[in-house]
């Protein structure tokens, strides 16, 4: 009887947008990849990753959550421990540490971070005592997150490492913290992203911050010791900010000032950018076919078959084909907290949650970095680009949904 | 709510995707263009340069550049590649220049967006060595350019002149005329007279180029536009005549010759010492070369046959005794009143015949054939200045001849009006003509005007037109429609007796050492009188005497004497010219003999 309800329950819309995905992908970095060069023919290699990646996403279904569940704690501490190796041994690429090489494995130790943070989230948050108006509920959680997020942050890779804040915040909600509450506690975080906007030393600076508090604060009228932490809080990221830009490295407030302005630098590190809004915008409605893109051909495109694939698609498939990829991914995003809502156990929502704002977060801020309207920040697009270690974890994510929607009705 | 986000965040994508791909779509897709197509000049080659019997002067090659091309939209990946040492230290290596010179041009190339040579004219070694390491080293081209070549080195190099790569004054000034960065530009000589004619129209086509800058094929959309070449010229210049003058004057450190076809003004031989190599300048000449040229004290770039300006000294005693004849105050048998005793009193001073013993009696041709100062004294009291000036201006002394070079001077031919200006109405004395009628004082002429003076003599005071281009390669003419000169009027027994006279100073006066056996020769020795050191040697002339085909100036720079020191050289290219082979090696130990006993007589003077 169990057993014969299982298949049906499989989400059959989620699945068919993953393969259609996935079958893009491939397309595109076949076609990314034939440009003659140091990346020629790497699509061959992403075949044999796919067929790895669709087996263990059979298994990531398979086996009971409960499963996944009990391996939740060890797979987080071995996932800490790799994140620690990848400091110390890891291969570096564009002054940055983020592969671990195994012989002739080489694999980015941050994306199984996430999926292991994930589970211990929604273990820790699916905890029956837990009650997230109480303050200090609030610590082991975000304990559980910071130190991924500062080790992926050392390597560095600011792009997955906010990865790890944003699961957290919808996990939160999800869980059942306030809005409000929600939206104070995020508050240093738009403290940070205004000190890169106005200059943290300048006094128009101190002026939004403090219009900024004083609006949130008389509409979610907090309790006095939320409304002390967030204000300490804010205040410490302010003053904190002009330090911490001084250290930061060069490439990074290139980049990030280079996503304010990109034309500012069209030879640095704007070209990227600029680069690939061309390669977009020369695709017009149908694209100028598979395999044609002179952007890509002709390798004005930088890192087209991985971070900047989606520019492939937009040059070769124009609007049409920019447009079904973005239905694809808001199908499968949609559907994954439609999932989430609908599922009894409380672990295996928050699991759901957790999984699908990984992906959604990867998802949007890799387009809009391509569209250059987010910073170039070095994440792969999950499905699409290059990359076996992300291919074979976004497929474990996908996978892992499926086995929440199969067994959506137990409690 | 999370749903809800979701769908807000990809509706912006949808709206972003929709602003570039369709708003936007016209844009971008220009910039994907001018990404991929760049315009690649195609030059054309200049005009080569012919002497008069089709030999090769100046051509064009295809020379192997080495260059470094900034792209328009420059790639992180290149600019990083290029700032690294490594990079520059192999870069520097393969075309063998120094890091430093190498950083720098980069620097500029990157900084104006213009391509720049690291190695002009690259040999195969190198070039091969770049071919094999190009793909490691963004930027490097080696692109295939026209070169100004010049087979005979210095030959003539004063008359060629050099085409050198336009510079940045000269692109603004010529803008109209379409001139392009890195097109050569002729800078002097005929090079740059004839630069209309030389320069061909450059062609242009679109190529298809990656992100490394590399050609990867030819864009098809647009056809592309073929060069044209420029147009040959031939020029009325004779080898022969040329490299006799260059041979004869190879021993002199500074001076000029000129050699003139007496029948139609054509310039057969032209040659300025000290001398460089035009080539040089092909290749890009490096800083302190140039300096040394254009600074150094002899200044090679000078072409002293039509910049240079010297007192004619005896030679002008031609134009003297013509103006003498012409206007009637003399016969050629009138004996002046006073015989040369070696000197002549004038307005309470004493002037000088170069022989202090004196000549004795001497009729007018006796007087040219021996160059008696003391004759010419009375003869220039006789015709007054402006008589001379108006007789030496139809020789076209103290006017540019128009011959068809850059920068040429016109030197400087004094009369009355010239005088009152230079000292006030009526306070300079007569004594002036004394020096003027022997070649002395005010007077200047360059070396061309000398030729182009004994020319005409030659052709019965015929005007001539001096020009260099015979014609272009096209067919079109060379210039030969430009007005001529009034020319010199005088009867033909005025003439025949100038002739009789400048044959024997060849024949027994003080320019034997001009002699060639069989061939009449006639000529006039000069010494030009230099306040700031030794005398400038010069001697004029023309043969063969009954139908002259040459007529030449010889100026040797403070040498001394025209009959012992110039008169030679214009003998040893008579020699060459008219003499068969056999009897050339021979000749010169004969005449030397000869003219050793012959200009003992004159030995001190010219």
């Amino acid at each position: 009887m169990a057993t014969r309800l299982r298949l049906p329950l499989l989400d059959f819309p989620m699945l068919s947008a993953s393969g259609l995905l996935l079958l893009i992908g491939l397309a595109t970095v076949y076609s990314a990849t034939t440009v003659p060069g140091a990346h020629e023919g790497l699509w061959i290699r992403q075949l044999t990753w796919l067929m790895l990646a669709l087996g263990a996403a059979w298994v990531a279904a398979s086996l009971h959550y409960r499963a996944h569940d009990s391996l939740a704690y060890p797979l987080y501490g071995i996932s800490l421990l790799l994140l620690v190796a990848v400091l110390a041994f890891g291969t570096s690429a564009f002054g940055a540490k983020r592969w671990l090489e195994l012989g002739p494995l080489r694999f980015q130790p941050s994306e199984i971070a996430k999926v292991a943070t994930v589970f211990v989230l929604a273990r820790r948050l699916s905890h029956p005592k837990l009650d997230l108006s109480r303050f200090r509920d609030w610590f082991p959680p975000l304990l559980l997150v910071l130190v991924p997020f500062a080790l992926v942050a050392e390597e560095p890779d600011l792009g997955t490492s906010l990865s790890f804040p944003a699961i957290l915040i919808a996990m939160f909600y999800w869980a059942g913290m306030p809005a409000g509450t929600l939206i104070l506690g995020l508050s240093p975080g738009f403290t940070l992203v205004l000190s890169f906007l106005l200059n943290p030393r300048e006094l128009p600076f101190w002026l939004t911050l403090g219009l900024g508090l004083v609006v949130v604060i008389a509409l979610v009228r907090p309790r006095r010791l939320l409304l002390v932490t967030a204000l300490l809080l804010n205040l410490g990221v302010a003053f904190a900010m002009p330090i911490v830009k001084d250290r930061l490295h060069d490439y990074q407030l290139r980049r990030i000032e280079t996503f304010l302005n990109p034309d500012q630098d069209p030879h640095g590190a704007g070209y990227q950018i600029i680069q690939s809004r061309i390669a977009i915008g020369s695709g017009g409605l149908l694209g100028k076919g598979w395999l044609q893109g002179t952007q890509k051909g002709l390798s004005f495109l930088p890192m087209r078959h991985t971070d900047f694939i989606f520019a492939v698609v937009g040059e070769e498939r124009g609007l049409l084909g920019a447009l079904t990829v973005v239905i694809l991914y808001g199908l499968i995003i949609v559907r994954g907290y439609r999932l989430a809502a609908v599922t009894r156990n409380g672990f295996a929502s928050l699991l759901a949650v957790g999984l699908v704002t990984a992906f959604f977060y990867h998802v949007i801020v890799n387009i809009l970095m391509t569209i250059g309207w987010a910073p170039v920040t070095g994440l792969p697009l999950p499905l699409l680009s290059y990359g076996g270690t992300a291919l074979v974890v976004n497929c474990i994510q996908l996978g892992l949904l499926q086995n929440v929607a199969l067994r959506r009705q137990e409690y | 709510m999370l749903a809800t986000l979701a769908l807000g965040a990809f509706a912006l994508v949808g709206l972003g995707l929709l602003r570039l791909q369709i708003a936007e779509y016209a844009r971008y897709r220009q910039l994907s263009e001018e990404n991929r197509v760049r315009l690649e000049v195609l030059r054309a080659p200049r005009g080569a340069i012919f002497d008069r019997n089709g030999e090769l002067l100046a051509d064009s090659y295809p020379a192997f550049n080495i260059m470094f091309r900034p792209m328009p939209a420059e790639s992180t990946e290149r600019v990083r590649a290029t700032a690294q040492p490594g990079w520059l230290h192999r870069v520097s290596a393969l075309v063998e220049l120094d890091p430093a010179e190498v950083r720098q041009l980069v620097r500029i190339a990157n900084t104006s967006g213009n391509s720049a040579v690291l190695r002009r004219d690259a040999p195969p070694p190198v070039l091969a060595a770049i071919e094999e390491y190009r793909g490691e080293l963004p930027g490097i081209e080696v692109v295939v350019e026209p070169l100004r070549r010049y087979p005979h080195g210095s030959l003539a190099a004063h008359l060629l002149g050099y085409a050198g790569e336009i510079n940045e004054a000269e692109l603004t000034a010529r803008a109209a005329d379409g001139y392009r960065p890195g097109d050569l530009i002729g800078r002097s000589g005929v090079e740059r007279s004839g630069e209309q004619n030389l320069r061909g129209r450059d062609g242009a086509e679109y190529v298809v180029v990656n992100a490394m800058g590399r050609r990867v094929s030819t864009y098809a959309d647009v056809e592309p536009r073929s060069p044209v070449a420029g147009r040959d010229l031939v020029l009325t210049l004779d080898l022969k005549v040329q490299q006799a003058l260059e041979e004869a004057m190879a021993g002199v450190d500074r001076g000029a010759a000129v050699a003139i076809d007496p029948r139609d003004g054509g310039i057969l031989g032209m040659l300025s010492r000290p001398v460089y190599d035009p080539n040089e300048f092909s290749h890009g000449l490096s800083q302190e070369s140039w300096l040394e040229m254009s600074r150094g004290g002899s200044n090679p770039l000078l072409n002293r046959a039509i910049q240079g300006i010297y007192p004619p000294g005896s030679t002008f005693k031609i134009v003297t005794m013509i103006t003498a004849l012409r206007n009637g105050l003399v016969r050629p048998g009138t004996h002046m009143p006073q015989p040369c005793h070696g000197s002549y009193q004038f307005g309470g001073r004493s002037f000088g015949c170069w022989k202090p013993e004196g000549h004795g009696t001497l009729d007018l041709v006796g007087a040219l054939q021996h160059s008696c100062d003391v004759y010419f004294y009375q003869l220039g009291l006789r015709v007054g200045l402006p008589r001379l000036e108006a007789t030496a201006r139809a020789f076209g002394l103290g006017e540019r001849t128009g011959v068809g070079l850059p920068q040429e001077t016109s030197g400087l031919m004094p009369g009355p009006a010239w005088y009152d200006k230079r000292w006030g109405a009526g306070r300079w004395r007569k004594g002036v003509l004394l020096n003027l009628a022997i070649g002395q004082g005010e007077i200047l002429a360059t070396p061309l005007q000398l030729a182009l003076m004994v020319a005409e003599a030659a052709g019965y005071g015929r005007a001539l037109r001096p020009h260099v281009v015979l014609r272009v390669g096209d067919g079109t003419n060379g210039g030969a429609d430009r007005p001529a000169q009034s020319g010199v009027v005088a009867d033909r027994e005025a003439w025949e007796a100038l002739h009789t006279g400048l044959e024997l100073v060849v024949e027994s006066g003080t320019g034997t050492a001009a002699r060639v056996p069989g061939v009449a020769v006639a000529g006039k020795t000069g010494t030009a009188q230099n306040p700031h050191g030794r005398d400038h040697a010069l001697f004029v002339c023309y043969a063969p005497v009954e139908h002259p085909t040459i007529a030449m100036a010889i100026v040797v720079e403070n040498s001394g004497h025209g009959g012992s020191i110039a008169a030679p050289v214009a003998g040893q290219v008579l020699r060459r010219l008219f003499l068969p082979d056999s009897l050339q090696r021979a000749a010169p130990v004969a005449v030397a003999a000869a003219a050793d006993t012959d200009t003992a007589g004159v030995a001190h003077g010219d």
